[in-house]
């Protein structure tokens, strides 16, 4: 088959395409704005409110034990952790969505590959395995804490609670370990695909 | 704001077919082709303010409807990685023994089977575009262009066989 003819036979598709009115094309991009801020005002709207709900609940919580220094200690790190994911993971989807898809293939590839590698192969990618745990812990001391009304180390010497916690602990780790490998798995999926196109689109280069 | 909205819709107006060639390359059934007709749309109009040079609206309005593309294929990639073929109707041997609509819809079958990187250099190959916009739409040096297209083809000719032998 002479190259040209795929060519020509090409040529036959603009007869195949239903073109878009100028109206038609308005309002299909206002509503793609609209659903686009819904959705970012949904997803950023939830983690506020989360972590604000959160925060009011560390405060309040430490209001009400001024006198119990590692309550207050537990409270504070827990807000300042908290403060910090909140800032890392709306930045981060913000960067993810942000303006880079009109380069050139190779350099939109690159650009999302490096993003997805810091965040999922990086320095601090495995810093989730100490994080999860960790936060885990805290908040369930805080909750615990409070709702016992006793103070921490208090707390901590009753049989119930220990044996409460020694329960919860694992289950609650395993139900959070689990959630945070699937979504990394994906991503990782995600990012080995966009390592292949790159790769395949490099070795001639 | 609003002439900027206006001078933008009249481009993608004159432009669209771009953007559904891009479609039809990369989806196999409508509503994903809808889907990301209208990502692509609104990821242009995201860049649009950057666009500086307003020569190469073509080759910007092909960067963003590939790059878009691939994205929206990465994140369907969860369901199917690749979707099955649709069965083909006819048994004609060679492309030039069917009507244009019928080796039409077997050259996009055929497109179909590439990956995503030959898909893109396929199409602008397709569309008769120099080496030099392949090169800047891709972001791969002019003198490999070449190099990409005769692999593209090469493949491209190897799946129609198949798809001929499959019948």
């Amino acid at each position: 088959m002479e190259n040209d003819e795929l060519q020509k036979i090409w040529k036959h598709v603009d007869t195949e395409i239903s073109h878009w009115s100028k109206d038609e094309l308005n309002v299909l991009l206002t509503s793609k704005v609209r659903q686009t801020i819904n959705k970012f005002l949904f997803i950023s709207g939830a983690s506020v409110l989360i972590c604000t709900g959160f925060l009011v609940f560390l405060i309040v919580a430490a209001l009400n034990r001024q006198t119990d220094t590692i309550y207050l200690v537990n409270n504070l790190t827990l807000a300042i952790i908290t403060v910090i994911s909140l800032f890392i993971g709306i930045n981060f989807w913000h960067q993810l969505q942000g303006n880079g898809y009109n380069q050139p293939l190779i350099s939109w590839l690159d650009v999302r590959i490096k993003l997805l590698s810091k965040w999922l192969t990086g320095k601090y990618s495995s810093l989730y395995l100490y994080i999860i745990p960790f936060l885990y812990l805290l908040t369930v001391l805080s909750i615990h804490v409070y709702f016992e009304n006793k103070h921490f180390f208090e707390v901590l010497q009753t049989k119930e609670s220990l044996f409460g916690l020694a329960v919860a602990t694992p289950i609650g780790l395993f139900v959070a370990f689990y959630g945070a490998i699937k979504i990394r798995r994906y991503q990782l999926r995600n990012l080995q695909f966009l390592k292949d196109l790159y790769a395949r689109l490099c070795d001639l280069e | 704001m609003k002439g900027l909205k206006e001078e933008f819709l009249r481009i993608i107006s004159d432009y669209q077919g771009i953007l559904h060639k891009v479609n039809l390359i990369y989806f196999n059934n409508q509503p994903d082709r809808e889907d990301n007709f209208q990502e692509i749309v609104y990821q242009l109009w995201k860049s649009y303010p950057q666009l500086k040079n307003k020569k190469s609206i073509g080759s910007w309005i092909y960067a963003v409807s590939i790059n878009t593309s691939i994205s929206r294929i990465k994140k369907t990639s969860r369901i199917e990685y690749r979707p099955t073929m649709p069965e083909l109707t006819d048994q004609p041997t060679v492309l030039e023994d069917m009507d244009r609509t019928e080796s039409l819809q077997m050259l996009l079958k055929a497109i179909y089977l590439l990956d995503e990187t030959d898909k893109s250099i396929m199409l602008l190959y397709l569309e008769e575009k120099s080496y030099e916009e392949i090169a800047e739409i891709i972001g791969i040096s002019k003198s490999n262009v070449g190099v990409r297209i005769n692999r593209a083809k090469a493949l491209l000719k190897q799946n129609l066989k198949s798809l001929n032998h499959g019948k």
